[in-house]
């Protein structure tokens, strides 16, 4: 640990102003920074601060994606590492780049939307359209739309709609059959894509996909979606620990219930089966509650996740799409700003009248 | 009493016992000449002058003249630290003449009229204890107010503890409360106690008999202790005329000690405490008592950053600069940040104190505090819309919306938010991940508010005056044309 510490000491001046490696400043600020905790003082009071910071901040989310990560390893072998890594290679090249040409720090923020992206898309994309949409949703996604803190869309899935529009036919044909057993995948590689229908686009021609392979995972769907039990696991830990907001995840998924039960009359195996399918869980866990793209007060986000639940159940039973999630947390987005201007005028208003 | 929102505890390293240590007599006295609110620019006496204990070194011509008072009697020195006074060879007896030998007043002069008693407590620099509870700043002794809010709810750390100050002084206290209410001829005295204190029951039992006294209970989380918090959940915010007093503990002893004994406020009872003393304690002093010569073998480590006040709204001292300044309630101690640790950030966090949920520690809540120092624990970053500030902040402003439209230069918003409900408590800079300094924020933004409505009056002040002289210079005009026609 000395020895790290030193060697970055050292090297530190080469990267400073006048430096030789001047520009590769921020990649230099980022490597220290993630190593070591800074020196950094407080200059004014308060004078102490919460231990929390946003590399924590974000690690946890991290660490919350791992149960969905392991699962898509299982089913769809080790391709799906080699598709985060090509989705963080990608995007990271755009940030740093961006960084270095702004003159600014490189952002935690990419740790997740790195992870998330790839877990979004069919397992059998070819990996060069990953690094493709990486890159667009951290550019356009991320920087075009407001910039860091201030993006008005999730950039994973800006960067999953671009690739849904570019390449329509690579999308919805990069199915890999689902691996079996104990071991599953998790020790193939590469395994041929097919064309094959998802559970929901199944469901559209009348056959049903049994309770047990959704819970579990052991159907075709995008990396990261299909096990609703590597889902809950993590979703739970978020909410558990406070990063992801429960109140948009009860929101969305009460409304997608009550709306399901109404177009199946109550039918309870149809609504569980909804529940389980498809992208629903891991957007409402992972996607929706992104706190940058989702509105501020509390009360907001009630109906934030009362958009987004809604608008899944109706996409999915009344259009010609079968997965209703990405667009319903999309149009959940465009909606934030307006929320926000509605439920924080009313609240600035009651505290008028409190004195 | 409405509940209260937000707010927090953080689970600092040492917290002062309520064991109180007498200091002995300093080598000196050094009296900054000024404080938060105060600025004793008119002294009077000269350099080399012998004074006796209870004198009037400097008087703050801007308010009320209020005195800076020699506790000790000595020698004067002027110039020898830029904006204090130095008072040497200091005499060995007791301070301030606290027995009433060497006071402005006889002792035992309770009785007299209103006036009297105001002037007294003027002179014996008691009086700037009461503050305005919505602006925190001292009243005009010609003042009065409906109500006054006692607050004994000290909950920043540290600042000296309601039950260390009221040990033994209940009685007093509860005359310094019935010496308010006649202060305000008749007004209603609301005492605020946390729900933690000892002395609770014991209180309740005094000022059963006392119809114009209340008690409120307030849960012990900071700064839920703050006047101006209090006020608006009792309800008296909403009548913006009433006036409203407000003192803490300190202030109603010191109130009662000048009328009843005459003796001039000069001795302080402050809490000593943080993480980098080796003793924490509550100390009893005296106005321009040498900060060096109190943290003298009461610290562990060299590199420590000396706070006169809180952690949360205090600001950093050079100890062997100054003195206690009137004001000081207590003495906060921390380590400077010297060290790097590898990966900290992943670490579970054990013995970490945290107001999200994010470290182990969580599971076993009740752990020992922690020994924070003063690193900002990360970088600074754009806001990532956690809500922590929001969570947190007792008024409901919303500190993260206010930080945005701020940057953007749009101030009219920034008013809408409300930023003038800000207390400036200090927690959404302590709890926010991104390392924002939402405090200077909030204080930026209500000091431009402040400027821009000043400068509006001045302009609509400046129309108004051109309008009379365009009227004057008209009918001037016409009377003239009157006069020849
Ligand atoms: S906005 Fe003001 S009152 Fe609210 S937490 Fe921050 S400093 Fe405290
Ligand atoms: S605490 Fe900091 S990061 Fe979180 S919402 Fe407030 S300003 Fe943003």
């Amino acid at each position: 640990m000395k020895l790290i510490l030193t060697l970055l000491d050292k090297t530190r001046p080469l990267f400073q102003e006048g430096g030789r490696f001047a520009a590769l400043k921020p990649i230099y600020d980022a490597a220290d920074a993630f190593l070591f905790s800074p020196l950094t003082r407080t200059s004014r009071a308060p004078h102490v601060r919460d231990p929390l910071d946003v590399k924590r901040y974000m690690s946890t989310v991290i660490i919350a994606i791992a149960p969905c990560l392991l699962a898509a390893i299982h089913f769809f072998g080790l391709r799906v590492l080699a598709m985060v890594l090509v989705s963080y290679a990608a995007g990271g090249a755009v940030e740093v780049l961006l960084a270095m040409f702004k003159k600014e720090e490189i952002n935690e923020g990419l740790l997740v939307t790195g992870m998330l992206f790839p877990l979004i898309l069919p397992p059998g994309l070819p990996l060069w359209m990953v690094a493709l949409g990486s890159a667009f949703g951290v550019l356009v996604g991320k920087e075009l739309f407001g910039g860091t803190g201030r993006n008005l869309f999730n950039p994973a899935l800006i960067g999953r709609v671009f690739l849904a529009l570019s390449y329509p036919r690579a999308m919805s044909a990069g199915w890999i059959e689902p691996g079996q057993g104990l071991v599953g995948r998790a020790l193939e590689y590469a395994t041929d894509a097919v064309t094959m229908a998802t559970p929901l686009a199944a469901a559209k021609s009348g056959t049903w996909a049994a309770l047990p392979k959704l819970f579990f995972g052991n159907v075709t769907g995008s990396v990261g979606e299909t096990s609703a039990l590597a889902v809950l696991i993590g979703g739970a830990f978020l909410l558990i620990i406070g990063i992801a907001n429960w109140r948009t995840v009860a929101a969305m998924l009460g409304t997608f219930v009550i709306v399901t039960a109404g177009i199946y009359s109550g039918d309870p195996h149809a609504i569980i089966w909804h529940l389980l399918s498809g992208g629903l869980l891991f957007g409402a866990f992972f996607m929706a509650t992104d706190p940058v793209s989702s509105p501020i007060m509390n009360s907001a986000k009630w109906v934030y996740g009362a958009i987004i639940g809604i608008a899944t159940a109706l996409i999915r039973n009344f259009t010609g799409y079968v997965e209703g999630v990405m667009f319903a947390i999309l149009l959940g987005n465009i909606f934030a700003p307006v929320l926000d201007e509605l439920f924080v005028t009313a609240h600035v208003r009651r505290l008028r009248e409190e004195g | 009493m409405a509940r209260l929102k937000g707010g927090y505890n953080i689970g600092l390293a040492g917290r002062p016992s309520s064991r109180v240590v007498d200091l002995p007599v300093p080598s000196r006295l050094v009296l900054p000449l000024a404080s938060r609110c105060f600025r004793f620019g008119d002294i009077r006496v000269e350099e080399g002058a012998r004074v006796s204990a209870g004198t009037v070194l400097a008087t703050d011509p801007t308010r009320f003249s209020a005195p800076l008072i020699a506790a000790y009697g000595g020698t004067v020195r002027l110039d020898r630290v830029a904006d204090h006074l130095i008072l040497e060879s200091l005499d060995e007896a007791p301070p301030g003449g606290l027995s009433g030998s060497d006071s402005a007043a006889p002792p035992g002069a309770a009785s007299g009229s209103q006036a009297d008693a105001r002037d007294r407590l003027v002179s014996l620099g008691a009086w700037p204890f009461i503050t305005d509870a919505r602006t925190d700043l001292p009243v005009d002794p010609a003042a009065t107010a409906n109500d006054v809010i006692v607050s004994t709810v000290h909950l920043e750390p540290f600042v000296a503890s309601a039950d260390a100050l009221l040990k033994g002084r209940l009685d007093s206290f509860v005359r310094g409360l019935e010496h308010l209410h006649e202060l305000t001829q008749g007004g209603t005295v609301h005492v605020a106690v946390a729900d933690d204190a000892g002395f609770a029951t014991e209180l309740a039992g005094l000022i059963a008999e006392h119809s114009w006294c209340r008690l409120h209970t307030v849960v012990a989380r900071y700064p839920f202790g703050h006047p101006l918090l209090i006020l608006r959940a009792l309800g008296l915010g909403r009548d913006p005329k009433r006036p409203v007093w407000a003192i803490r503990t300190a202030g109603v002893l010191a109130i009662e000690r000048a009328l009843s004994s005459g003796a001039p406020g000069v001795e302080r009872l402050i809490a000593l405490g943080g993480p980098a003393v080796s003793e924490p304690v509550h100390l009893k002093a005296v106005v321009g008592y040498p900060i060096d010569e109190i943290l003298e073998n009461r610290l562990c480590g060299d590199d420590v950053r000396v706070i006169s006040g809180g952690i949360f709204t205090g600001s950093d001292v050079s100890p062997g600069q100054s003195g206690l300044d009137a004001e000081c309630e207590g003495l906060t101690v921390l380590r400077e940040l010297g060290e790097r640790h590898m990966l900290s950030f992943a670490m579970p966090g054990l013995s970490r104190s945290s107001y999200g949920r994010t470290f182990v520690s969580r599971l076993c809540p009740g752990g020992p505090p922690e020994r924070l120092n003063t690193s900002l624990a990360g970088e600074l970053r754009a806001c990532v819309s956690c809500g922590q500030c929001i969570d947190v902040c007792p008024v409901g402003i919303l500190p993260s919306v206010i930080h945005k439209f701020l940057h953007a230069d749009e101030i009219d918003e920034v008013e809408r938010m409300r930023v003038d409900l800000c207390i400036e408590c200090g927690l959404c800079s302590y709890v926010c991940p991104s390392k924002i300094e939402l405090l200077s924020d909030m204080c930026d933004a209500r000091r431009l508010i402040r400027e821009e409505h000043e400068a509006q009056k001045k302009m609509e002040l400046k129309a108004k005056l051109e309008e009379e002289k365009r009227l004057a210079a008209k009918e001037a005009l016409a009377a003239e044309e009157e006069a020849t026609a």
